[in-house]
């Protein structure tokens, strides 16, 4: 669950040249694999920004795994289908802090090899994050010819909203089929961003500390890190249109309970990310898709198939 | 100035030090419960299917395996303090069944702690055996009515391994039975096997494990001895052959992982 997301932040109302708040413009990198589900370990969120604008969205993210139902090779794959909509926004607190928050709604789904389903629906882990604009250029020309930098640091907390079910954690079947990981989580994020002309390129780096929750169950702490690029092809000066193209990792150490290691959980995706935000005044709408490139999770029992997400944020 | 820093170093080492036990969950652990052991056949890394496609050993022989019914017994349970927990030796006595889908052995009112290795036996051990007939309860009847037993004399089945074969030179599906006992007191072919769980078996009031483990019947007879069924396709009564089938039998258990929990689901 990350989501890393500068991709609203296309700022649409924005003349082309008034580009020094756009640093973040399109990144979007909405690393959107939110709670649970994530790489087959729980997951955990982080959001990438946009700079100065304040919005409020949502976004519908779908997931696609497949898990081996038992310990065997010849072991059936169960199909996994993680469906989630969030809606989120962000606010400015003075000139250098903006907060961010996001509060999902599952439907995860999955059916067995008797042809059995099991569906769980409700809100998952709500989270919030603070950013502190280290650097970043002022807006003090209205031409800006050099590059320009932006940096975020910041830290959050992930609650516990969403319900953890003891009964799903079983080591057969990918134990992150669940709507909350039950645990407070607290997350640290920076943000990077340079833009040039209608180019720009975002990189992110998030940690999420796990803690044990009250089932004894601790998902292991995780690593996002990510990498953006778009660029951007005014239309009219109110409508705009910026593909983006992106790499992605996801890191997960194992999983404890009873503060013993749980075996085949951990370990890691990477993925290639496509997508394209359309902007128009302060309208944005963007679609993206995440496929693995390569993976190694839960020792090869669960394999993350396809991610894709669309969204629609308005500039408040 | 610099000595203040060290001793701040050293504190701060002392106090990450201490905070990094990882034991609390397992401290204190209080009362009794059950342990499960789950028997969960196999055949090499693929799950037993009894009657379906065959599978082909190193010996080039393809198997359609039927048939895999052995005697568990004698369990005991050592702690992290290396103490052993020996189950009452009257009620130690199982036949896990692939065809009946009895796998399960659940040893009740295990005292709480943190165990970290199972012992047990493959078949009777003589002092059961020569306890007579009488002194077998209801073990009698129960391995009688799963087909673990020849007779009394000649005494229980420990594994009864049965289904059919092809190889090079048979090329029809040809029936093989593999019954491997100790054949009275004469040929004592009772082994016992020490499984390390590799995670920890945690037993209290609240939490009843369920152990994991895998048998891999391949092993059979394609373990450390390689017998072909080309050679001789019913192994029962064999001085020579049974000890071997035995050893390999023995050698078949693997721990796959610990549950820790309520144990009641898995």
């Amino acid at each position: 669950m990350f989501l890393l997301g500068g991709l609203f932040t296309v700022q649409a109302n924005e003349n082309p040249k008034g580009k020094a708040e756009c640093i973040w413009k399109n990144t979007a990198y909405e690393y959107f694999c939110d709670t649970c589900g994530c790489g087959g370990n729980g997951g955990s969120m982080g959001f990438g920004t946009g700079l100065n604008n304040n919005f409020v969205g949502l976004r519908y993210i779908g997931q696609k795994y497949r898990s081996r139902d038992g310990i065997f090779d010849n072991s059936p794959w169960i199909n996994e289908n993680f469906n989630t909509v969030q809606a989120w926004g962000k606010l400015p607190v003075g000139k250098r802090v903006l907060v961010n928050a996001l509060l999902p709604y599952h439907s995860h789904n999955r059916t067995f090899a008797d042809n059995t389903e099991q569906t769980i629906n409700g809100i998952g882990d709500a989270t919030v994050l603070a950013y502190y604009n280290v650097l970043r250029q002022t807006p003090d020309s209205v031409i800006s010819i050099k590059p320009e930098h932006a940096l975020q640091i910041g830290g959050g907390v992930k609650m516990p909203t969403g319900s953890f079910d003891a009964a799903n954690i079983e080591g057969s079947v990918n134990p992150s089929f669940q709507l909350g990981t039950g645990s407070w989580d607290y997350i640290l994020a920076a943000n990077y961003g340079i833009t040039h002309r209608n180019w720009g390129l975002s990189a992110l780096l998030n940690y999420t500390i796990k803690t044990e929750n009250s089932k004894s169950y601790l998902f292991g702490n995780q690593w996002n890190v990510a990498l953006n690029t778009y660029k951007t092809y005014y239309l009219s000066p109110s409508i705009s249109l910026s593909p983006q193209i992106g790499l992605g990792g996801e890191i997960f150490e194992e999983n404890k309970e009873f503060s013993l290691t749980v075996p085949d959980t951990g370990g890691e995706v990477y993925f290639a990310r496509f997508g394209v935000e359309a902007n128009y005044n302060s309208y944005a709408l963007g679609i993206s898709s995440m496929l693995p490139i390569a993976q190694n999770l839960n020792e090869g029992k669960v394999e993350v198939k396809n991610r894709v997400s669309l969204y629609l944020n308005i500039n408040i | 100035m610099k000595s203040i820093y060290k001793f701040l170093a050293f504190t701060l080492l002392a106090v990450f030090t201490s905070c990094s036990s990882d034991d609390d969950a397992t401290a204190g652990l209080m009362g009794e419960n059950k342990v499960t052991l789950e028997f969960d056949n196999s055949v090499g890394s693929d799950d037993l299917l009894l009657a379906t496609a065959g599978y082909t050993n190193s010996q080039n022989e393809t198997l359609t395996i039927t048939r895999l019914n052995y005697i568990v017994s004698n369990f005991s349970l050592t702690n992290d303090a290396g103490e052993v927990f020996t189950y009452d030796k009257e009620e130690s006595y199982f036949v896990t069944s692939e065809e009946t889908g009895s796998t399960e052995v659940v040893l009740e009112h295990i005292p709480a702690g943190t165990y970290v290795s199972v012992t047990f036996g493959i078949g009777v051990d003589q002092e059961k055996y020569l306890q007579g007939a009488e002194g077998q309860g209801d073990f009698l009847t129960i391995a009688e009515e799963t087909n673990m037993m020849w007779s009394w004399q000649a005494g229980y089945k420990f594994l009864n391994y049965e289904g059919t074969f092809t190889s090079e030179t048979v090329t029809e599906p040809t029936d093989f039975k593999v019954h491997m006992g100790s054949h009275g007191s004469s040929l004592d072919n009772y082994k016992e096997v020490t499984l390390s769980l590799g995670t920890d078996a945690l037993v209290s009031d609240e939490m009843s494990p369920i152990i994991h483990i895998v048998a891999d019947a391949n092993d059979i007879l394609d373990g450390e001895n390689k017998l072909a069924l080309t050679e001789q396709s019913v192994i029962m009564v064999s001085e020579e052959k049974s000890p071997k089938v035995a050893l390999n039998t023995a050698s078949m258990f693997t721990v796959d992982h610990v549950h820790n929990g309520t144990g009641d689901s898995h």
